[in-house]
């Protein structure tokens, strides 16, 4: 939040070209999906997520539906009783996948030929996702981000990941996820303003059975991301003790 | 001065890979009958005719390995001393050459590189990391493999925004100029090293990239710093950038696990 305090000079305000707008000159959010050449749905854009999972990215989910191993649900515990002291994030290392679904900053979808790459404002980090037909490969090197291919079943993007680190934070409170954890994440742009995105999550080390969750993306046109660098004059870490 | 202690953060990765490399062959290379990319080849072109500068991009290794021998990521001259191929080095005002001497003179320990802050679009072409460039209608981004930095250039025929948010990338512009990539960038921030002797980039600072695929491998890029505040004069150097196929960009965080930091201390 300390960029909008900080923001002194002229912020990002160029006309997004290609917006579909009312007669005030308003973007209009609900005129259909834009499509590429190709004639599939254009992902591309600006893009804020609805605000309410950063916390609990499984807040919507009925009890029951979310069934952590013993051991992950022990580790849950902890990171919810020291108020996330240990958060990677808290010590400027990147959200990762899927986590950056919830994180309350725009991020931006570019296409290019055979690859879908999404840029985050937050932490200031990108994500690239391979269109071309490959395979995920079989013991990728563990990211933050993850290796993701992804391809359309009609109007809907559907995008497979795996490949991730040990010690990820799926949220705020810390769910947590593990080198086991493969991603399904569905991605449909309902009309011009509108993203909706369901996320499998896979992960047989750390939950007896997959969970999905759903989340809202809007659409941000006439702005751009701006820079965001956490390890700049950093104040916080000395804050954070537990309790 | 030792070049490891500059770049003992960036070396660090190649110890930790233990998994599968990243090696899933690059489409659209052509290649020589044995399989291997044929680099000399004409540069590829998007649909609409220009130049597709997109591909990942290595420096040009052109320093000669030090006593002990080679580092295992390989550092340009570039990197040490942007001005190292102008006579007389660079113009700098009497200001900005005490800075230079007084840095040096400290070990480089208030680079913004060693503090794992963001080393800004001139630093990023010397860093013996890869870039991937991603040429899209309107828009070209440069992905950057240390710290998952990225830059945005607008080739929408958007001008320069007057008073833009000062910024470590800045605010760029591109258009083209028949085969070449022209790009204005504005909107530093001061406190920008151009390199590790801490020559400095201000917020008055003004970059010129002129950028042409000469050939399938290879990228040159004349760059052209006109910032009055810091030098006498625009100053013009050339850099190379080598193709780099069948392979991606891996996760790098200086943040992560970093042991640095306290061993840094001037002399």
């Amino acid at each position: 939040m300390l960029s909008a305090m900080i923001a002194g000079a002229q912020w990002v305000d160029f006309p997004t070209p290609g917006v579909p707008r009312l007669a005030d000159g308003k973007p209009n959010l609900t005129a259909p999906a834009p499509k590429t050449a190709d004639g599939k749905p254009d992902l591309s854009g600006v893009w804020t997520t609805k605000a309410g999972y950063i916390g609990n990215i499984a807040r919507d989910l009925k009890p029951g539906e979310l069934s952590f191993q013993p051991w992950a649900s022990e580790l849950y515990k902890h990171r919810v009783e020291t108020q996330g002291k240990e958060d990677p994030q808290a010590y400027c290392v990147l959200s990762g996948v899927p986590r950056e679904h919830v994180v309350p900053y725009p991020f931006k979808i570019l296409n290019s030929p055979g690859m879908i790459v999404i840029l985050y404002e937050a932490l200031h980090s990108y994500r690239q996702i391979f269109m071309d037909g490959r395979k995920l490969p079989k013991d990728p090197n563990p990211t933050w981000m993850g290796y993701s291919v992804g391809h359309w079943e009609g109007d809907t993007l559907v995008v497979n990941s795996s490949g991730f680190v040990d010690n990820n934070w799926l949220d705020n409170s810390g769910h947590p996820g593990t080198e086991a954890m493969k991603l399904t994440e569905r991605f449909h742009r309902r009309d011009y303003g509108h993203i909706d995105l369901a996320i499998t999550i896979d992960d047989p080390k750390a939950y007896t059975k997959p969970w999905t969750v759903n989340l809202e993306f809007n659409a941000t046109p006439d702005t751009d991301l701006i820079e965001y660098v956490c390890d700049e004059n950093e104040k916080d870490l000395k804050h954070l003790v537990g309790k | 001065m030792s070049v490891n202690k500059i770049t003992a953060g960036l070396i660090l990765v190649a110890g930790m890979v233990s998994a599968q490399w990243v090696n899933y062959p690059s489409a659209g290379i052509p290649r020589t009958k044995d399989g291997k990319p044929n680099l000399s080849g004409p540069a590829p072109r998007t649909k609409d005719g220009k130049p597709d500068l997109t591909g990942i991009w290595d420096v040009l290794h052109n320093r000669p390995c030090p006593p002990g021998g080679c580092d295992d990521m390989f550092i340009p001259q570039e990197f040490l001393n942007i001005g190292w191929s102008l006579k007389g080095g660079l113009p700098y005002q009497p200001w900005a050459a005490a800075i230079v001497k007084q840095r040096m003179s400290e070990n480089r320990v208030t680079d913004p590189n060693a503090h794992c802050l963001p080393t800004g679009i001139v630093r990023m072409y010397t860093t013996p990391l890869y870039r991937k460039i991603v040429q899209t209608p309107g828009l070209v981004v440069i992905l950057y493999e240390r710290e998952a930095m990225y830059r945005q250039i607008f080739t929408d025929g958007r001008p320069l925004p007057e008073d833009p948010q000062p910024s470590w990338v800045g605010y760029s512009t591109g258009k083209w100029e028949g085969d070449t990539l022209v790009i204005q960038s504005s909107g530093f921030r001061d406190g920008i090293w151009l390199d590790s002797n801490g020559s400095p980039l201000t917020e008055s600072g003004k970059i010129t990239e002129r950028i042409r695929r000469v050939n399938f491998g290879t990228l040159e890029i004349e760059l052209t710093v006109n910032d009055p505040k810091a030098y006498t004069s625009p100053w013009t150097v050339k850099l190379t950038q080598l193709l780099k196929a069948d392979t991606d960009l891996l996760d790098y965080y200086c943040v992560e696990n970093e042991k640095d930091g306290p061993h840094l201390v001037a002399k």
